[in-house]
């Protein structure tokens, strides 16, 4: 029965930024969430404990109040979590991240899959599930659309490339970033959020862990983009559409 | 040995990078080294392109994949020692970065779309963040810097056939342990929405499949393609994955864009910058799309979309 540990970050919800003055970024309104495709695997790793029995993880590392995150994701199926939670945990970049859960599940956690999300929604650098694979010295099968555990024990994988789908299998214990497509997430109930309160959650200190390392990638620097504009809005009555049309018009872009 | 190398799986794409390759090395006096799968043409034309190397990778076994060459690649990284490693942005693309990365130790810039070297030699990327909200400028301190660029990024580079370089070929790797046991082609789009003068995207808020000839009978009128979001391609596989507008689809810079039941999240948003005119029909007064829009219908697309075809064939004579 497998031991599935699905990985997740707790990110700013990208929708409540806003563009502040000359060109900066404003997150005084912000709010958090699980990363969207993050759902996606954790979703996965219950799915494939329903099916298989076993167990599920739940991992992360960010700042202290990402223990939020942790709760949430204990309330979508997950046996127990773990948290690496420290301050300086808040800016990781892909390879700190990756050494970090690295290192716990290496050290402390009992793994045959482990389940990453494509990318997060924040950075979408793409990078924590390879990388990750990478440290722990098992193969990674990325973009994963459709995922089986076959009777002998070896995995099945439908992987999105470019130009269609590539099915591999590969022997556990095995790294997989998931896409979207591949489940829909559960929207936790009021009893899975009582019930995750009871589980088991084991906090990590830094001071526990090897020293992190200094970021690969520094960033010199964040500009927000420009996406908003003056919209006229036209109802939906036939005057408005033909107004709409005359707006289209004189744009010049119909003819 | 300093150098830069580029590293894509499809002749096209390994152009695209041979640009902006040949950008950053030719001032410092560099090479440029091409690493791309031998497809029976003798790499001459990676020459052309702009690549003093060129590096034939032998075809794989049916049931391997682009991990495998790996452990070799990354061995002949870490010989050659070039500064800094170009690959495209395909899904292969990217994973393979990652571990390369990884296994070099150095840092690699994500869906990178620009680059440039500042006067002290570092190379200074851009990149999209927080789903195209924000752009994010980085540096890689470590050698050698690496970067995935989506496909487009860079026009293909111009064929020189006056140039000379060397050619070399890779035996073929050991088999990895993932093994490939089935490969499906996926349907591709005939059109190139890249390049459409419009575009009428189809979201979420559309109904049914059948539905899309909505959008088509639209996208007729003004002589534009029909394209999607994210949802509609990956989740319903109502159209094809290369009509995916945004961060991790593509962008388009159309004269004319109408979303149809599109919300408007920054993820769609930044595909759609470039567009020139952007419309939306959306039932939600309150959806982004309307942010992000010249002009906006409030209503319902199923109500609306009729009216407004009628309306345009009266405005064109059509
Ligand atoms: C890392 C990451 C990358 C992503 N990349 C992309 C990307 O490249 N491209 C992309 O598109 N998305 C991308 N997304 C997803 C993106 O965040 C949104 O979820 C997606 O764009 C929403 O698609 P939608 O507008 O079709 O659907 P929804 O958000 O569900 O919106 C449907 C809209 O239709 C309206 N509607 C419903 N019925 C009607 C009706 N009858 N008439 C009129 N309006 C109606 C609703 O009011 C609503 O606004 C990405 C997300 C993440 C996290």
């Amino acid at each position: 029965m497998p031991n599935i540990v699905a990985c997740f970050k707790w990110v700013i919800d990208e929708a409540y930024i806003r563009k502040g003055p000359s060109g900066t970024l404003d997150f005084s309104a912000v709010d958090y969430k699980i990363s969207d495709y993050d759902r996606n695997a954790i979703e996965e790793a219950a799915r494939l404990k329903g099916f298989h029995g076993g167990s599920v993880t739940v991992l992360t590392a960010g700042a202290p109040a990402a223990s939020k995150g942790v709760k949430d994701a204990l309330s979508r199926g997950a046996d127990q979590a773990f948290f690496a939670g420290d301050p300086t945990f808040n800016q990781l970049e892909s390879s700190q991240t990756a050494a970090i859960l690295g290192e716990i599940i290496r050290s402390r956690i009992p793994y045959d899959l482990i389940i990453c999300g494509e990318g997060s929604s924040d950075q979408y650098a793409q990078q924590v599930g390879p990388r990750l694979a990478e440290n722990l010295g098992i193969p990674c099968i990325s973009y994963v659309q459709k995922l089986t555990i076959g009777a002998d024990g070896r995995i099945i994988a439908e992987r999105r490339v470019e130009d269609g789908v590539e099915v591999v299998e590969a022997p556990l214990p095995v790294v997989v970033t998931v896409l979207p497509e591949i489940n829909t997430p559960r929207i936790p109930g009021v009893k899975d959020t009582l019930m995750a309160s009871k589980k088991p959650v084991v906090t990590i200190k830094k001071e526990e862990l090897p020293p992190v390392g200094a970021a690969r990638l520094q960033t010199l620097g964040m500009t927000a983009t420009r996406m908003e504009r003056n919209c006229e809005k036209f109802a939906a009555m036939p005057e408005g559409i033909a107004r709409f049309v005359e707006a289209l018009q004189k744009r010049g872009v119909i003819n | 040995m300093p150098g830069v190398w580029i590293f894509a799986e499809k002749k096209d794409l390994a152009q695209e990078l041979l640009t902006i390759g040949r950008e950053l090395a030719s001032p410092i006096g560099v090479k440029v080294t091409a690493i791309v799968p031998d497809q029976g043409d003798q790499g001459d034309i990676y020459i052309a392109g702009g690549a003093d190397e060129v590096v034939l990778l032998s075809p794989l076994a049916e049931d391997m994949s682009l991990d495998a060459w790996l452990p070799v690649i990354a061995a002949e990284a870490k010989k050659a020692d070039p500064d800094l490693i170009l690959l495209a942005a395909t899904a292969r693309g990217k994973d393979f970065a990652a571990r390369l990365a990884a296994r070099l130790e150095t840092g690699l810039c994500s869906n990178c779309i620009a680059l440039h070297r500042e006067e002290n030699g570092t190379i200074v990327m851009e990149r999209l963040a927080y789903g195209g909200a924000a752009v994010q400028q980085v540096t890689c301190p470590t050698r050698p810097v690496i970067a995935t660029i989506p496909p487009r990024t860079f026009a293909p580079a111009p064929a020189d056939h006056g140039r000379l370089g060397e050619i070399r070929k890779l035996p073929p790797p050991p088999p990895s342990p993932v093994r490939v046991i089935a490969r499906k082609t996926k349907e591709r789009s005939s059109q190139d929405i890249t390049e459409a003068k419009a575009v009428i995207c189809v979201g979420r808020g559309m109904e049914k499949q059948e539905d899309i000839n909505i959008a088509r009978q639209l996208a007729d009128l003004v002589g534009g393609e029909v394209g999607c979001t994210r949802p509609i391609s990956e989740e319903l596989h109502w159209l094809p994955d290369d009509l995916c507008i945004g961060l991790s689809g593509v962008q388009v810079k159309p004269d004319l864009y109408i979303g149809l039941g599109v919300s408007g999240q920054i993820q769609h948003v930044t595909g759609i910058r470039g567009a020139r005119v952007i419309c939306a029909v959306n039932k939600d007064e309150n959806a982004p799309i309307f942010q992000a829009a010249d002009l906006g219908i409030v209503g319902d697309l199923y109500d609306v979309t009729p009216k407004l075809v009628e309306e345009l064939q009266k405005a064109t004579g059509r």
